[in-house]
């Protein structure tokens, strides 16, 4: 019964952590298509290969025919060059034997869709050494068109030159890279201050939250009329979606129309209206308070069902020994309500740190990257620069904190979370 | 602890109260303003309330259409996730099986993944099945989501049903699955209830996967519609105010309805009793 569960689980969560494990340790661009698959290996597309080479061989006969002198040394030499790589490739018999199979295949017009006959894998060195090589002679020749007077040769220089660079666009190098990422962000100055933003942004708002929310839990844990409508007004902010509050606060913080910047700037608290969502500070300052009108709530609820579980004949008996309010408050509700504050606090802090919706619809990042967190940052590599491979590094850093963060929790809170539910 | 409240109390309480409801309270008086005066003006109530703004949000973009696809969406994700987090949290709790703590932990553990770290393979998974734009691409990624939470408050709700009444069933010759149909489902649906409200308003604030996964017009749902709404050049805070209200309205009903269940949800994953 627990199965179907657990493999959902597993393959939805687990195995996607794996995978964008995985994709960080390639140079993989959706938007590039050289790099829009993942290869371990250096590959040839051997489809289009067989197709160019046929067009290389009478390109530069023809070339031969017209050139003279220095230019046509160098057209030999490229023609001896290209057909020293072109013999070691078809010396690989089972390369050979997929090239011919292609060859009398595009003479019929028949498409290649089989992968497999398409592509072909190749030694790194080699292909990197025959990409540069093409990419040498088609750049030697197009600066030779550009000497030449006659018009005609210069320009079936310039079309070799184009279709030999072409062709070096076929061997597809591999684009396994490894470490390189990480090592690419370790230096990022951008990716340390979006961790630091996020740290930031983490330890102030749930600190808040914490001490508000205890505060709060405390002035209502006693019997009073309307109980209900405070309960219900409290969790309002947190039931609706973080975008739509975000917009909501977009509207109060706007340097124009803005109420709460308004009011602010009239009581002192900022210097100018504009001063929240146009500045560093400010910008900070303002989804702080966003996140902490939103989540407070959530927090003042888990602490008030902790405090209501604490029996009422501590207090009585601590009152008879002439305890005072805050010597109740110290050595009796805090220690009790010690695991409800670490449980709240563990829930909270994972959810601060993947902060996202919150920052994008409200300040967008900005001002100047100020307010970004990591979460955005790797949103914004991810799929406005269709960037998976170094995108994937910066989820892969996200994860890592968070796991860090819940073991460090879990450290402390211990078996406490389990007791009872495991039996 | 539990004293009579006074006067004072009640004041700080209605002051808390309007401090905590004044965003939607400012929204709400924007909102049947005349556009100009939303631009030139701080005072409080208008001379001259309208509705334009209301009209404009609903015919400048497809809001009630994001409203259906969010109301699909979180409810399908609902049903399905909370109908497998019933077996597996009924399974857990009461059946002999090895290994339970283990399976709770990685529950525990992957309701802590952030969702930016799976965004990637999801998005390549979805599109490469070509659920794109569609609601069975979100509804996937929800439910995996929303499985870990509803399996933690299930366990704990039906961690409170007596063991007694299953055993006499079991003498009385009922199957296990006899035995949660008619013992334990009847006697856990507060707990199922709650849980799927849970989920259904998670489902229905997410952001993150919307935004990618459904990025066409009309296969966006609430939230990231709603942040659409503000183009690079303008704001239209009349349209955005009207257009905050109407999707407000279905949670604070939602809210005013279910608050006993939804607090007692919210604890019963971090608080014993």
């Amino acid at each position: 019964m627990i199965l179907p569960s657990l493999l959902l689980v597993i393959v939805v969560t687990l195995w996607p952590v794996a995978q964008s494990f995985y994709n960080s340790l390639f140079d993989y661009r959706l938007n590039d298509p050289t790099r829009s698959q993942k290869m371990v290996n250096a590959n040839i597309d051997l489809e289009r290969y067989v197709d160019n080479y046929f067009y290389i061989n009478g390109q530069l006969s023809e070339l031969e025919g017209s050139a003279e002198g220095e230019q046509l040394e160098s057209v030999q030499s490229a023609r001896e060059t290209i057909e020293g790589y072109h013999e070691e490739l078809t010396s690989d018999p089972e390369i050979n034997a997929k090239m011919e199979q292609i060859d009398e295949m595009l003479m019929n017009f028949e498409p290649i869709s089989d992968s497999e006959l398409k592509y072909t894998e190749v030694g790194k060195d080699f292909a990197s050494d025959y990409r540069s090589a093409l990419e040498d002679i088609s750049a030697e020749f197009q600066t030779m068109a550009e000497s030449i007077d006659n018009e005609q040769l210069a320009q079936s220089f310039e079309q070799t030159g184009s279709l030999l660079s072409g062709t070096s666009e076929n061997i597809l190098e591999s684009n396994f890279i490894g470490f390189a990422n990480y090592v690419k962000y370790f230096k990022d100055q951008r990716m340390w201050q979006s961790l630091w933003n996020t740290f930031y942004f983490t330890v102030v708002s749930v600190g808040f939250e914490l001490v508000l929310g205890l505060g709060i839990a405390l002035l209502i844990n006693r019997a009073f009329k309307g109980r209900g409508i405070v309960r219900a007004s409290v969790l309002i902010p947190w039931a609706i979606p973080t975008a739509v509050a975000a917009m909501m606060w977009g509207f109060l913080y706007d340097g124009q129309t803005g109420i709460v910047a308004h009011y602010f700037e009239k009581l002192n608290i900022i210097p100018s209206a504009s001063w929240l969502l146009s500045t560093s500070d400010g910008g900070m300052f303002s989804i702080i308070f966003a996140d902490v009108w939103k989540t407070t709530p959530y927090m003042a609820l888990l602490l008030l069902a902790g405090l209501q579980t604490i029996p009422n004949s501590l207090y009585e008996a601590s009152n008879v020994d002439g305890a005072s309010r805050w010597q109740q408050f110290i050595k009796i509700t805090l220690p009790l309500l010690k695991s409800a504050i670490l449980v709240a606090l563990l829930f909270r802090t994972l959810d601060a740190f993947r902060v996202f919706d919150l920052i994008y619809v409200l300040t967008g990042g900005g001002p100047a990257n100020a307010t970004e967190s990591i979460s955005v940052y790797a949103y914004i590599t991810l799929f406005s620069q269709q960037n998976f491979g170094a995108g994937s590094v910066l989820s892969v850093i996200v994860f890592l904190c968070v796991a860090l963060i819940s073991f460090i929790y879990v450290r402390l809170i211990g078996s406490e979370l389990f007791a009872g539910r495991t039996k | 602890m539990k004293k009579r409240a006074g006067i004072g109390f009640y004041i700080f309480l209605v002051i808390f109260v309007f401090l905590v409801m004044f965003p939607f309270i400012w929204v709400f008086l924007t909102s049947i303003k005349p556009v100009g005066e939303i631009f030139t003006s701080f005072s409080w109530f208008t001379k001259n309330p309208t509705l334009s703004s209301y009209e404009a949000a609903l015919t400048n973009r497809p809001l009630l259409r994001y409203m259906l696809n969010s109301f699909v969406v979180s409810s399908l994700t609902t049903v399905l996730a909370v109908g497998c987090a019933a077996f597996a949290a009924y399974a857990v709790t009461r059946l002999p099986i090895k290994g339970k703590g283990l399976f709770l932990g990685v529950v525990l553990a992957a309701s802590m993944f952030p969702q930016i770290a799976i965004i990637s393979p999801i998005f390549n998974l979805v599109t490469s099945l070509g659920l794109r734009n569609s609601y069975i691409g979100l509804v996937i990624p929800y439910i995996t989501i929303s499985l870990p939470l509803s399996i933690w408050v299930l366990s704990t709700f039906f961690h409170k049903i007596p063991f007694e009444l299953e055993e006499s069933a079991k003498l009385d010759g009922a199957s296990p699955f006899q035995t949660f149909r008619k013992i334990i489902f009847p006697l856990a649906t507060p707990g199922i209830f709650t849980t799927a409200i849970l989920v259904f308003i998670a489902a229905w604030n997410e952001y993150l996967f919307a935004l990618t996964i459904n990025s066409d017009d009309i296969w966006r749902t609430v939230p990231v519609g709603i942040s659409m709404y503000q183009s690079e050049f303008s704001i239209p805070w009349g349209d955005i105010s009207a257009a905050t209200v109407i999707v407000t309205i279905p949670i604070v009903i939602l809210v005013l309805l279910f608050q006993k269940r939804i607090v007692s949800g919210l604890t019963s994953g971090s608080v014993k009793e």
